[in-house]
Order: structure tokens, then C-alpha cells, then sequence
């Protein structure tokens, strides 16, 4: 048992007795009840439990909740509020980017990340050019949600739903 | 998961006398990627303490030095391919990060778990291999460095000792900008091992081939290199036929298994073309002077 202080979209949380065992997903759903984080394969391979920590997107699922004492977590809740969504969350709803919706808050994480880290220039492997910003293709956008596995296979309208947000054609 | 200690080291020295204290019983976290995946499904016995390094300063981090490039253990995939002097003096190794599992898989797990885990498909091992990579190690009675070839024992085996720490990883100075190409295999383009990976490394100066590498993943215990392959190439005349030939003799030298994911006889064929293929990224990669003299 350890104590765990961090920041979860936007509020201070004090947990004075966590588990060590405890996965950051975990504490997310079963100790703040932030149930919209999901778990699909609990190995790092589905993208369900993707959060960003500090901005940076990771596998929730891949991470002890102990190893985030003084870090800043988003989750899905922390992106928009039903009266209020996130620009990512209306583009999905308006695009249909989901069928059972079970992988959707790991896939509008994961794509707010995409489109932060395009604009700070950081490349993929599907970039040809390593000086200059890389251009939102479809290939970029495919390969930068790689770790975002949807079972209903609403991929296309995902993408459209990004480049919407983006402001481009994919 | 059963039950283990955690302890978030302060820093190297810390996570050494940690290290001494549990021997066996303790094992390093770095990202967790490959580690919580041991915690959570594996039949052995938990560690008595987990020695959690992520925070360790020393530890992180890109860097020139007067001895090369050094790229602190716990510094992520993510990092590696972000970072400008990567890309400019050793593009090969930001393309192994770059297909290491997926974007979030790449922002937990680092290039000394990558190395320390040592399952022959890793990626970070043959574009490091093929560029005589060494390895510093802290222990209870200091330190050592080693070259990276020495790490690997066998699957999932390396010659760290209990109570030892991989500390960072250095590609020596004589060695940056040295023309490399790095290619992956897998079943799909994102998200899978590699069937097969491979590294080459050589200096084409005067349209000659010199201190050519060849290195090759999952094809043996662990991440080898192709000698056969290399004497082959070192002084000959670059071309597109001494490169495929040097991969029809790598193909010679690998060992592959037959497993589910595909038989002996199929990861030896993408040798001798992945070999190739590295060879032609590594000539993309010669300065102008060197191309020309090649063509
Ligand atoms: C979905 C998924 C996809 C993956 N795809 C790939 C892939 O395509 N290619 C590939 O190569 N790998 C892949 N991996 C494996 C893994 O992500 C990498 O090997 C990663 O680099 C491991 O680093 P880590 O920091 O997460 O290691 P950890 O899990 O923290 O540690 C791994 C092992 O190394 C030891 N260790 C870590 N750091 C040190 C140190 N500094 N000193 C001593 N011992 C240490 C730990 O004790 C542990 O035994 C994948 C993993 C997942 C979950
Ligand atoms: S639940 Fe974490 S990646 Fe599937
Ligand atoms: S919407 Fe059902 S898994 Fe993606």
C-alpha cells in the first residue's frame, strides 16, 4: 500500500492507500470511478485504456498508477462534458466514428494526441520528409492511430473525423 | 497480479544498492511494457520489490559527448524519435523506434528495456549492433561498460548479473553519420513483431565497401551478426549485385526457427532481401560525394 497524489483532469486527487499492483486504469475506474477509460486486452495492444499523461498518449493498462505521483492525467471526461464537447468528441458524433463505442474514448485521446503532435512537428515512420512539418495524409493519420483498434471497424469515419477537426481532406 | 514492494529509485546509485539488497527477488521497471505484462500473466513467483528507474535523471536522455552518441536506458522510443541529433547523425535507430508496437506502446517503453527484455526480434538491437554499440553497466562494484554484443545470452537471458543496472548506451563518436539502413518484417505494417529484422552499416568512401555490419534479429537465440557476409562486402565495389550477394550470404549465416508465424525457409528469404534493402537505405544515406563515386 502506498499514498498517490496526482492531478486527474484538472482536480487534485489524494489517494492515501493505493495498491502497488494497481495499473493506472485501474485506479482510474475502480478508485475515481472514471469508468469512461476502458479496458479491452489489458496487454497494450487493443488502445481501449489510452490516456494522456503530461500530454504525452499512453497504454493505461501498461503503467503502475504508483509510477504517476505529480503527473497530469486526461482522460475522456477530462476532454469535454456532454453540454460541452471537446471539438474531437462532436466531430465523432457527427462523422459516426463508432458503432458499439467501446474503443471510442481510447480512439479520441489517441486522436487529440495525433493532432498535438503533428502540430509540434514530432514525425512518424510514414513521413518522407523529416525537415518539415508532416501533412496530415490519410497514411499519416492510419499509421498515427495504429495502436487504436476498433472491432467494429468504424476506421474510415474516424478519419474523417480527424482530418475535420484538422481542417484537412484525407 | 500477486502482491510486490515498490520502490521509486532516486537514482543510479540508489537503484543499485536496491538492486544488492534483493538480488533475485528484485526486479527493474523501466516503461513497463514488457514488465507488467510478466506481473500480471506470469506462472513464476512475483519479485519481492519492483525498482522503479523511470524517474532516474542520469538515466534519461540524448547527448553528444566527446566519446559519441549517448542515449541514457530509460529514454523512450517516443524520445528517440523525436530527437533532431537521432535523426541527423543516426536516422537508422529512429527507424527502429518508429515501428516498435504502436504510438503509445513507444511512449512508455525505453531502449534499455527494449534491450534488457532480449527476445531476438527486438528492434533497438540491429541497427545498435551493426554501429558497435557498448553498454554501460552500474553494479555494486562500479561500473563497466561492455559492447552490446556481450549483453545478449540468449532468449530473454543477458549477461547482467543480479544487482546490475544498464545505465545508457553508447554509439561510439568514429561511428555517427555512418551510412545505416535498418528494415522490418512483420505480418502487419503496424503493431507486429518483426518475422525478421535486419541492420547494415558501411562507410562507402571511394565507391568502396568499408567496415561493412551486417546485423540480423529473430533469426537466432539472440540479434547476430553476419561475418560471412561482411568479409564479403568489405573492400568490394558498391553495387546492387555485391549487396544482393551479401544478402544471399547472410541468409546462409542466420538460424531461423519454424514457428506459428512463419517457417524457417521464409524468414531466411527476407534475409537475403532485407540484407539487400538495408544496404540500398544505407547508400540513400552516403553523402553526395560518396554516391557519386558508387554510381
Ligand atoms: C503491444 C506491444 C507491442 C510491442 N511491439 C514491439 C515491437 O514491435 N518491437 C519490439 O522490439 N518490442 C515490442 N514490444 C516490447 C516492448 O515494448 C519493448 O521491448 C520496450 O522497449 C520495453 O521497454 P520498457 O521500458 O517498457 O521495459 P520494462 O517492461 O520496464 O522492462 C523490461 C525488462 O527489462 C528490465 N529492465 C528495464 N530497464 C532496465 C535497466 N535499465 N537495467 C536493467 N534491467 C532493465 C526489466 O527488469 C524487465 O525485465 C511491444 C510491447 C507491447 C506491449
Ligand atoms: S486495455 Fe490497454 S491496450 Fe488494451
Ligand atoms: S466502435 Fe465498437 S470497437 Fe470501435
Amino acid at each position: 500500500m502506498m499514498k498517490l497524489s496526482f492531478e486527474v483532469n484538472g482536480t487534485p486527487c489524494d489517494l492515501a492507500e493505493i495498491d502497488t499492483r494497481t495499473t493506472l486504469l485501474d485506479a482510474l475506474r475502480e478508485h475515481l470511478r472514471l469508468t469512461g477509460t476502458k479496458k479491452g486486452c489489458d496487454h497494450g495492444q487493443c488502445g481501449a485504456c489510452t490516456v494522456l499523461v503530461n500530454g504525452t498518449r499512453i497504454n493505461s493498462c501498461l503503467s503502475l498508477a504508483v509510477q504517476h505521483h505529480g503527473d497530469r492525467i486526461t482522460t475522456i471526461e477530462g476532454l469535454g462534458t456532454p453540454g460541452a464537447l471537446h471539438p474531437m468528441q462532436a466531430a465523432f458524433v457527427r462523422h459516426d466514428g463508432y458503432q458499439c463505442g467501446y474503443c471510442t474514448p481510447g480512439q479520441i485521446c489517441s486522436a487529440v494526441a495525433v493532432l498535438a503532435e503533428i502540430e509540434a512537428g514530432v514525425p512518424s515512420h510514414v513521413t518522407a520528409d523529416l525537415g518539415a512539418a508532416p501533412p496530415l495524409t490519410n497514411l499519416e493519420i492510419r499509421e498515427r492511430m495504429s495502436g487504436n483498434i476498433c472491432r467494429c471497424g468504424a476506421y474510415s469515419n474516424i478519419v474523417d473525423a480527424m482530418a475535420e477537426v484538422a481542417g484537412v481532406k484525407a | 497480479m500477486k502482491p510486490f514492494g515498490y520502490v521509486a529509485a532516486k537514482d543510479c546509485e540508489h537503484a543499485v544498492a536496491l538492486l544488492a539488497q534483493y538480488g533475485k527477488g528484485a526486479r527493474v521497471l523501466a516503461g513497463g511494457t514488457d514488465l507488467l505484462a510478466d506481473l500480471k500473466f506470469s506462472p513464476h513467483p512475483p519479485p519481492e520489490v519492483v525498482v522503479d528507474v523511470s524517474r532516474v535523471k542520469e538515466m534519461k536522455g540524448i547527448s553528444l559527448t566527446d566519446a559519441g552518441l549517448r542515449i541514457g536506458a530509460i529514454t523512450t522510443h517516443g524520445e528517440i524519435i523525436e530527437s533532431s541529433v537521432v535523426q541527423q547523425v543516426m536516422p537508422a535507430l529512429a527507424d527502429a523506434a518508429g515501428v516498435i508496437g504502436a504510438h503509445q506502446t513507444r511512449n512508455l517503453g525505453t531502449l534499455g528495456g527494449n534491450l534488457m527484455t532480449c527476445v531476438p526480434s527486438m528492434d533497438s538491437g540491429p541497427t545498435l549492433l551493426a554501429l558497435d554499440a557498448q553498454v554501460t553497466i552500474a553494479g555494486p562494484a562500479g561500473r563497466r561498460t561492455i559492447p552490446l554484443s556481450e549483453l545478449f545470452v540468449g532468449p530473454r537471458r543477458t549477461s547482467l548479473q543480479p544487482g546490475e543496472l544498464l545505465v545508457d548506451v553508447l554509439v561510439p563518436k568514429e561511428n555517427l553519420n555512418k551510412p545505416t539502413g535498418f528494415q522490418k518484417f512483420g505480418l502487419r505494417k503496424g503493431q507486429a513483431l518483426a518475422l525478421v529484422n535486419a541492420a547494415a552499416s558501411a562507410w562507402m568512401n571511394d565507391g568502396l565497401f568499408s567496415e561493412p555490419r551486417i546485423a540480423l534479429g529473430a533469426v537466432a537465440p539472440v540479434v547476430i551478426r553476419a561475418p560471412k557476409a561482411e568479409a564479403y562486402l568489405a573492400g568490394r565495389p558498391v553495387s546492387e549485385e555485391a549487396m544482393a550477394e551479401a544478402g544471399r550470404i547472410a541468409a546462409t549465416e542466420a538460424k531461423p526457427i519454424t514457428d506459428f508465424r512463419a517457417s524457417a525457409e521464409y524468414r531466411r528469404d527476407l534475409v537475403a532481401v532485407l540484407v539487400k534493402r538495408c544496404l540500398v537505405a544505407a547508400l540513400g544515406r552516403a553523402t553526395p560525394n560518396q554516391k557519386e563515386l558508387a554510381s
